[in-house]
C-alpha cells in the first residue's frame, strides 16, 4: 500500500487542491461506511420486530418448542422443527458436496495437468452461478421423477432428498475452490520430503497434503454448510412446506422422502402469506430470520478463523 | 511435481508390495468426482433445453439437417480451435461482443424508450449529461483543479434542475423527436468514448477516424433501416452504439490480424448454419420442433393459458432493475474499494476501524439473501417509503446484496496495479486523487468491470429477496417508472413452477429458465472476454 509515500508539498500553496483531496476522501469513506450501515440495518431490522415477537411468545417457547404452526390454531411457534429441517437438508447437501468437493480439489491441486485445470475450474464456477430458483425447478421437475424411477424409493412431489442433492451439486465449487487454495498453499518441500522417503503420489496426496491443508479444508466445509443453511429458493420450490420434528416420522431416513420445511422456507411462507404486519405470526418471521442470521454468522466467523490458521502456518 | 509411482519399479518387493493400482484408481476417482457436478448440470440443462425448444415433435430428418448445418461445422471449428487457440479466442470475442451488444442494446431500449421516453430522458441529459461531458472535456485539456468539484456539484444539482425544469426541457426533446434526441444524447457521446477507448487501449486504428465513422454511419444507414419494418429509427440509433460500434471494432481488428482471420469463420459458420436450419426443413416439408421459447413468448404478458403465456413484463422489470443496480454498485463499490486500498490507514486506532470494515464486508458476503430481503423490507419499503415491490426498492435491496462481492473484486483489481506506478506518480508531485484518476483507474477498470458483471449475474437470478420486499408474483404490464410495481424473470419462473399442469412444468417454465440462462451466459462471456482482453499482466 501507498500510505508511506504521501506527496511532499513542494509548491507551498495547494489550498484548493487540499480541499478537493479532502472531499474525495470523505466521499470514498462514505461509500465504505455503507457496508457498516448495512450490518447495523440488518441487525436492527431483524431485532426490533423480533423483540415485539418475544413479548407475546417467550424465548424458551420459541427456542425449545417442538411444533411450528403459525396459521392453524393452536398457534405455536417452536423453531426446533425448522432447525431440524434445515439441518436435515444441510446434512444431505453436505453428504454430496463435501466428498465430491474434496476429491475435486485433490484432483485440481495434485493431479490435473495445467490445461485441463484451466478448463475445469471455470466450468465448476458455472455450477455456483446458476440461479437457485432454476436449481429448485430442476429438483422438482427432473430430479424427483428420476429418483422415483429407482424401485423401492417412494418420494413425495415435494421432498428433502432431491432438494439436498441439487443443493449439494450447487455448493461443490465452494468446497473445491477453497480446499484447492489450501492444498496449493502446502509447500513443495513437504511433498519432496515424503517422495524422498519413498512415498507414492497417493501417499503424498492423502497422507501429507490433505492433513497439512486440514484447517483450510475444514474452513471450506464450514463455509459451504453455512451457504446451505441460508439457501432459500431450492427448498421453497422443491422441498415443500411441512414443518416436521424427528418424532413425527418413523426413522430419520424416511424424513428425506417427505416434504420438509426449513427456516428459510418458513420465512418465505410467512412473507408471502400477506399477513398484515403486526400479528404474532408475521413477527415470527423476524425471530426466525434472526436465528438464521446468527447461525450463518457464527459459521462464517469460524470459517474465517480456520482460514487465518492455515495462512499463518505457511506464510 | 515428480510422480512417485514410477520410481519404485526396481525395488518393489523390498518395499513390501507398493501397489501401483491404488494410486491409479485414486487418480481416476478424483477425476470422475470433479466431473460429477459438471455432468449433472449438463444433463439437467439438456433436459430443460429439450423442453423449452419442444424438440420431441421434430422429425428425424430435422435432426439430420441440424447435424449437417450446425453441429458438424461447429464441431469442426472447435477441433480446429484446439490446435489454433488464437482462432478460438477470436471466435469467443466475436460471439461475446455480438450477444453482449444485443443484450445491452435491449437494456438501452427498455430504459430510454419503453420506460423513460425520449422527452424525459433528454431533459435529464441536458441537466446532467451535457455539463458533465463539457467538464470532462475541459478537464482533459486543462488540468484545472476545480473541474472535479464541479462534477460533484453537477451530480448533486443536476437531478434537482432537471426535475424543476422538466416541462420546458422535455419540450426541447419533443421538438427534436426520438431519433434526434438519441443522435445527440447517445451517438455523439459514443463517438467520444469510442475515440478514447481506441486510442487508449487498442493499438491500430486512429481514434479520430473511428469517431467520425460513428457520427456518419448511423445517418448514412438510415434509408436502409427505414425499409425494415421491425426496426424504428430510434431502436436503430440505440443499438448502434451497443452492438454495431463494438462489433465493427472487434471484427475489424480481428480481420486485420493475419493469424486471427480464420477465427471469424467459426461464428460465421454458426450463424449461417442456424439460418439454413430455419429455412431448409420448411422447404423440404419436414416437421420441426415446436418451441415454447420463441418471439411470442418474449413479447407477451403472462397468461393462464400456456400457449399464450409470455415473459415480457418480467424481462422489462429485470432489465430496468439490473441497470439501476449496476449504476449503484459501480459507484458505491468502487468508492469503498478505493477508500480501503488507497486511503485507509493501516495502523493505529484508525487502522483498527479499517480492519473492522474489511472483516465486516467479508461477513456481509456470507449473509443469506433472504435476510437481505428482510433488510430491504424494513429499510427501503417501510422506513424510506419506496413502496412494496417497486423497482426502486428491489434495485436498492439487490445493490446492498451484491455490494460486498463488488467491493472485494474491485479491491483485488486495484491492488493488482503495481506500487511502482503509484510511487512514480507521487514522485512527480501528483496528489492522491490525481494518481487514482490518471494512474490507478485506467488500469483497474477492466478488472472492476469483470467483477461487477459477474456480481450482476448473481443479482439478476435472485428471487428470495424479491419475495420478501413484496414483488408481485405475476404482473401483466411492465413497470411504469422508478416507483412503479414490478416483477422479475426469476419471480415469474418461481410462480409458474408451482402450476401443476404439464404444459407449464415442461414448457412455459422451461422457456423462462432458458431465457434466464441465456442472459446469464451472455453476461458471463462478456466478463470473461473483458478479463482476457485487458488483464494481460503486462506490467
Amino acid at each position: 500500500m501507498s500510505n508511506e509515500s504521501a506527496p511532499i508539498d513542494l509548491r507551498g500553496d495547494r489550498g484548493f487542491q487540499d480541499l478537493r483531496e479532502r472531499i474525495y476522501q470523505v466521499a470514498f469513506l462514505a461509500c465504505a461506511v455503507i457496508s457498516v450501515l448495512t450490518t447495523v440495518g440488518i441487525v436492527l431490522s431483524l431485532a426490533v420486530p423480533a423483540v415485539g415477537f418475544f413479548q407475546n411468545v417467550s424465548l424458551g417457547e420459541f427456542l425449545l418448542g417442538t411444533q411450528f404452526s403459525p396459521a392453524i390454531r393452536p398457534k405455536v411457534f417452536g423453531v426446533l422443527p425448522l432447525v431440524f429441517g434445515t439441518l436435515l437438508i444441510t446434512a444431505g447437501a453436505g453428504a454430496v458436496a463435501l466428498p465430491f468437493g474434496l476429491l475435486t480439489a485433490t484432483y485440481l491441486a495434485e493431479y490435473a495437468p495445467p490445461g485441463r485445470r484451466a478448463v475445469l475450474k471455470p466450468m465448476l464456477e458455472v455450477l455456483a452461478g446458476v440461479p437457485t430458483v432454476v436449481y429448485g425447478y430442476f429438483a422438482l421437475v427432473y430430479v424427483t421423477p428420476l429418483l422415483n424411477a429407482i424401485p423401492g424409493l417412494e418420494l413425495g412431489t415435494f421432498n428433502a432428498l432431491s432438494a439436498s442433492i441439487i443443493m449439494g451439486v450447487m455448493i461443490i465449487p465452494m468446497v473445491s475452490s477453497i480446499s484447492e487454495d489450501a492444498m496449493s498453499a502446502v509447500p513443495d518441500s513437504l511433498r519432496e520430503a515424503s517422495y524422498g522417503l519413498g512415498a507414492t503420489k497417493f501417499d503424498v496426496s492423502t497422507g501429507v497434503v490433505i492433513p497439512s491443508a486440514a484447517s483450510g479444508i475444514a474452513s471450506s466445509f464450514v463455509l459451504a454448510l453455512s451457504r446451505a443453511i441460508g439457501e432459500t429458493m431450492i427448498v421453497v420450490v422443491a422441498a415443500g412446506q411441512t414443518a416436521r420434528f424427528p418424532g413425527d416420522v418413523p426413522g430419520l431416513l424416511t424424513s428425506f422422502f417427505k416434504s420438509t420445511q426449513t427456516m428459510t422456507s418458513a420465512i418465505i411462507q410467512l412473507g408471502l402469506s400477506d399477513l398484515s404486519g403486526g400479528t404474532t405470526a408475521y413477527r415470527a418471521l423476524f425471530a426466525i430470520g434472526l436465528t438464521l442470521f446468527v447461525m450463518t454468522l457464527v459459521l462464517n466467523v469460524v470459517s474465517d478463523l480456520l482460514v487465518q490458521h492455515y495462512q499463518e502456518d505457511y506464510d | 511435481m515428480a510422480t512417485g509411482t514410477e520410481r519404485q519399479g526396481t525395488d518393489r518387493a523390498a518395499f513390501g508390495g507398493v501397489s501401483r493400482l491404488r494410486g491409479v484408481v485414486f487418480r481416476y476417482v478424483t477425476f470422475a468426482a470433479s466431473l460429477f457436478g459438471i455432468l449433472s448440470l449438463a444433463v439437467l440443462l439438456g433436459y430443460v433445453f429439450w423442453d423449452a425448444f419442444g424438440l420431441e415433435t421434430a422429425a428425424p430428418a430435422w435432426y439430420a439437417t441440424m447435424v449437417v448445418t450446425v453441429v458438424l461445422p461447429v464441431a469442426g471449428f472447435l477441433l480446429y480451435a484446439r490446435r489454433n487457440p488464437l482462432a478460438g479466442r477470436t471466435a469467443l470475442e466475436l460471439a461475446a461482443t455480438a450477444t453482449g451488444g444485443v443484450l445491452s442494446g435491449f437494456a438501452l431500449v427498455v430504459v430510454l424508450e419503453v420506460i423513460a421516453g425520449p422527452g424525459l430522458w433528454f431533459a435529464y441529459f441536458l441537466a446532467m449529461g451535457v455539463p458533465l461531458g463539457a467538464l470532462y472535456l475541459y478537464g482533459r485539456r486543462v488540468e484545472a483543479s476545480w473541474t472535479g468539484l464541479a462534477v460533484l456539484g453537477v451530480l448533486v444539482a443536476g437531478p434537482v434542475v432537471g426535475t424543476a425544469l422538466l416541462g420546458p426541457l422535455s419540450r426541447i426533446g419533443g421538438f427534436l423527436g426520438g431519433p434526434g434526441v438519441y443522435y445527440l444524447s447517445v451517438i455523439a457521446p459514443t463517438a467520444l468514448v469510442a475515440r478514447h477507448v481506441v486510442d487508449e487501449y487498442l493499438d491500430g486504428p486512429n481514434g479520430n477516424y473511428v469517431a467520425l465513422a460513428t457520427l456518419v454511419a448511423p445517418i448514412l444507414a438510415a434509408p436502409a433501416i427505414d425499409t425494415v419494418a421491425v426496426l424504428s429509427r430510434s431502436v436503430w440509433l440505440l443499438f448502434f452504439p451497443t452492438l454495431v460500434v463494438p462489433f465493427s471494432i472487434v471484427a475489424g481488428r480481428n480481420l486485420a490480424t493475419p493469424g486471427r482471420r480464420v477465427g471469424v469463420a467459426g461464428p460465421l459458420a454458426f450463424a449461417l448454419g442456424v439460418g439454413l436450419l430455419a429455412v431448409v426443413p420448411d422447404l423440404l416439408g419436414v416437421a420441426g420442433p415446436s418451441p415454447w421459447f420463441d418471439w411470442q413468448y418474449v413479447t407477451s404478458a403472462p397468461s393462464q393459458t400456456a400457449e399464450q403465456a409470455g415473459l415480457y413484463p418480467a424481462i422489462i422489470g429485470s432489465i430496468f432493475m439490473i441497470v439501476l443496480v449496476a449504476l449503484l454498485t459501480l459507484v458505491l463499490g468502487v468508492g469503498a474499494a478505493l477508500y480501503l486500498e488507497e486511503y485507509a490507514p493501516s495502523s493505529g486506532p484508525a487502522g483498527a476501524v479499517t480492519q473492522f470494515i474489511r472483516i465486516n464486508i467479508s461477513n456481509l458476503a456470507g449473509v443469506p439473501s433472504v435476510v437481505y430481503g428482510i433488510l430491504g423490507l424494513a429499510v427501503f419499503a417501510n422506513t424510506l417509503q419506496f413502496g412494496f415491490g417497486t423497482v426502486a426498492t428491489a434495485a436498492f435491496t439487490l445493490s446492498l446484496l451484491i455490494l460486498p462481492i463488488v467491493i472485494i473484486s474491485a479491491r483485488e483489481a486495484i491492488r493488482s496495479v503495481p506500487d511502482s506506478l503509484r510511487e512514480a506518480s507521487y514522485g512527480m508531485g501528483a496528489t492522491r486523487w490525481q494518481t487514482i484518476k490518471n494512474v490507478i483507474m485506467p488500469r483497474a477498470i477492466p478488472g472492476i468491470l469483470t467483477g461487477t458483471i459477474l456480481a450482476l449475474g448473481r443479482a439478476i437470478g435472485e428471487t428470495a429477496p424479491l419475495i420478501m420486499i413484496g414483488v408481485a408474483t405475476t404482473k401483466f404490464s411492465p413497470p411504469s417508472g422508478l416507483f412503479g410495481k414490478m416483477t422479475a424473470m426469476p419471480m415469474q419462473v418461481f410462480t409458474w413452477s408451482s402450476y401443476p399442469s404439464e404444459a407449464f412444468q415442461h414448457g412455459v417454465v422451461a422457456a423462462g429458465v432458458v431465457t434466464l440462462l441465456v442472459v446469464l451466459l451472455t453476461m458471463n462471456s462478456v466478463a470473461i472476454l473483458l478479463r482476457n482482453e485487458f488483464e494481460r499482466g503486462d506490467y
